[in-house]
């Protein structure tokens, strides 16, 4: 592999997506995932939304299967997809190639199966494969493996917005010139009974297991699991070696409220914030937009100020708004990472992904969120997807078409 | 009844079958760690087994020259006979 200059900090790059993977309840793989979005398909049942068809074997032999969390299982299915349609590693140089996979939680389920091992049976009852199954970098790291990536791998976390941190992250990393390729996404298995019990408790879940996200009698998000991923690419070389590009990463943005653990800011200053950087990062108006993918979570209070904060950016003039997770509810780290693999099929197909079980509208969520979608959306070029997660940390990426 | 090297190999072959090591079932004592692609961490979990199979204590200095089955074989025999007192 002949090495290829590296950009120079500052240099104008623009980063190019030349792979795409997901891993949902609703269908594996970007295509099958947006066209279940765009069948109304929805991946709750009984109140969660598990990815029950997926076999880990299909993209990993069985011995690290078994040696990953099914967090990292995830990861690696859904970053097997989008290397797969990069291209990757073949088409580059490995010492440019980086990973960054992020999770809001990490290994969970095997947290808990080893606290009980403990307990049980004392330091011999412990696995020597807890740590690296555990370990929030462990998705990151299986993946650079499989990869033979040897430029930077680590995870991100930001509970709720993860997944988009991650992709806003690795188009910083290319444009500061550390990497040409990264590997990039998020991915989420929390649904063990510790961790549903827990958001239970904090009133975080629908009561009635019922994911509709703006509609006025949403009561809470529906816990879903699962991973997205997406290769970004320096758009000169992806373009160089003849890769098929589907769409780009025109601007990131991320921002804190610094007010409530679990509360957005009332005043949506925080989520505002962030659409308003990623729009200065892509250098573009908020009347360029054609569509935002929401964080829309079916919280009470996550929609209205998200709502409020759409408000704020367009001043009256927003385009149509969408939540993914009112089909396959909400898979936290993982959330951002699937969405922006959802708003890269509305953007290649111009067609608006619905939002699910919207009946009743709520005075306080008064934007168009396409309740009977799938809508046609011709001529739309540029969209936003956002993420808000728990600490009050929020990202929000512009993806724009090919 | 006493303990025989086969009873070993069976169990060592059932370890490496449950850790999903390719080709467990027909591992045999020529077999080195390195061959079968056993790493550390899969050998504390084989260590466990067989302790827990043949009631022995496997330190970390009896493990550490031990690199094939059949190594492994003979260092549990040793620890079966040294407990039970018997002639090596």
């Amino acid at each position: 592999m002949t090495p290829r200059a590296s950009s120079h900090p500052g240099e104008h790059v623009d980063i190019a997506i030349t792979g795409r993977g997901v891993v949902s309840s609703i269908a594996e793989g970007p295509d099958a995932f947006f066209d279940a979005l765009l069948d109304r398909k929805s991946g709750v049942v009984d109140g969660s939304a598990p990815c029950s068809d997926f076999d880990p074997t299909t993209a990993m032999n069985a011995k690290a299967a078994r040696r990953s969390d099914r967090y990292t299982q995830l990861a690696v299915c859904a970053a097997a997809q989008a290397t797969a349609e990069a291209g990757l590693p073949n088409d580059v140089d490995p010492e440019r190639l980086a990973v960054i996979m992020g999770t809001g939680i990490g290994g969970l389920k095997t947290l808990v199966d080893e606290c009980e091992a403990f307990l049980g049976g004392g330091l011999r009852a412990v696995s020597p494969l807890f740590v690296p199954m555990m370990m929030p970098n462990a998705a990151a790291g299986m993946i650079a493996i499989e990869l033979g990536a040897h430029g930077p791998s680590f995870s991100v976390s930001s509970a709720c917005a993860t997944g988009s941190h991650a992709i806003g992250e690795a188009k910083r990393m290319i444009e500061r010139g550390e990497a040409d390729v990264v590997v990039a996404g998020g991915t989420e298995a929390a649904m063990v009974p510790l961790c549903m019990a827990a958001f239970e408790r904090m009133g975080a879940l629908s009561r009635e297991g019922v994911s509709r996200p703006f509609d006025k009698r949403r009561d809470g998000f529906v816990m879903g699991e699962g991973a997205g991923c997406i290769v970004l690419e320096r758009g000169d070389l992806a373009r160089e070696r003849g890769a098929k590009i589907f769409g780009y990463v025109a601007g990131y943005g991320a921002s804190s409220d610094a007010f409530h653990m679990t509360q957005p800011d009332e005043t949506g200053r925080g989520a505002e914030k962030a659409m308003r950087a990623a729009l200065a990062d892509a250098g573009v108006e908020p009347s360029e937009v054609g569509y935002i993918n929401a964080h829309g979570t079916s919280t009470p209070f996550n929609d209205k100020i998200e709502t409020l904060a759409i408000h704020s950016v367009f001043n009256g003039g927003s385009p149509p708004v969408s939540s993914t997770k009112s089909a396959i509810g909400h898979l936290l780290g993982a959330a951002g990472a699937v969405e922006a693999v959802a708003v890269l099929g509305a953007l290649d197909r111009g067609i608006l992904p619905p939002t699910l079980n919207f009946g009743e509208p709520d005075p306080e969520c008064d934007l168009d969120y396409v309740p009977d979608g799938p809508r046609e959306a011709p001529g739309l070029e540029l969209a936003l997807s956002n993420s808000f997660g728990f600490g009050g940390q929020n990202a929000c990426l512009a993806i724009r078409k090919a | 009844m006493a303990v025989t090297k086969d009873d070993v190999l069976e169990e060592i072959r059932d370890q490496l079958e449950a850790i999903k090591v390719p080709g467990a079932k027909e591992a045999t004592p020529d077999n080195t760690w390195s061959e079968l692609d056993v790493d550390s961490l899969d050998l504390v979990e084989l260590v466990k087994s067989l302790e827990d199979r043949f009631g022995v204590t496997i330190s970390d200095d009896d493990l550490k020259p031990i690199e094939s089955v059949g190594a492994a074989i003979e260092l549990t025999m040793r620890l079966v006979d040294a407990k039970e007192g018997s002639p090596a």
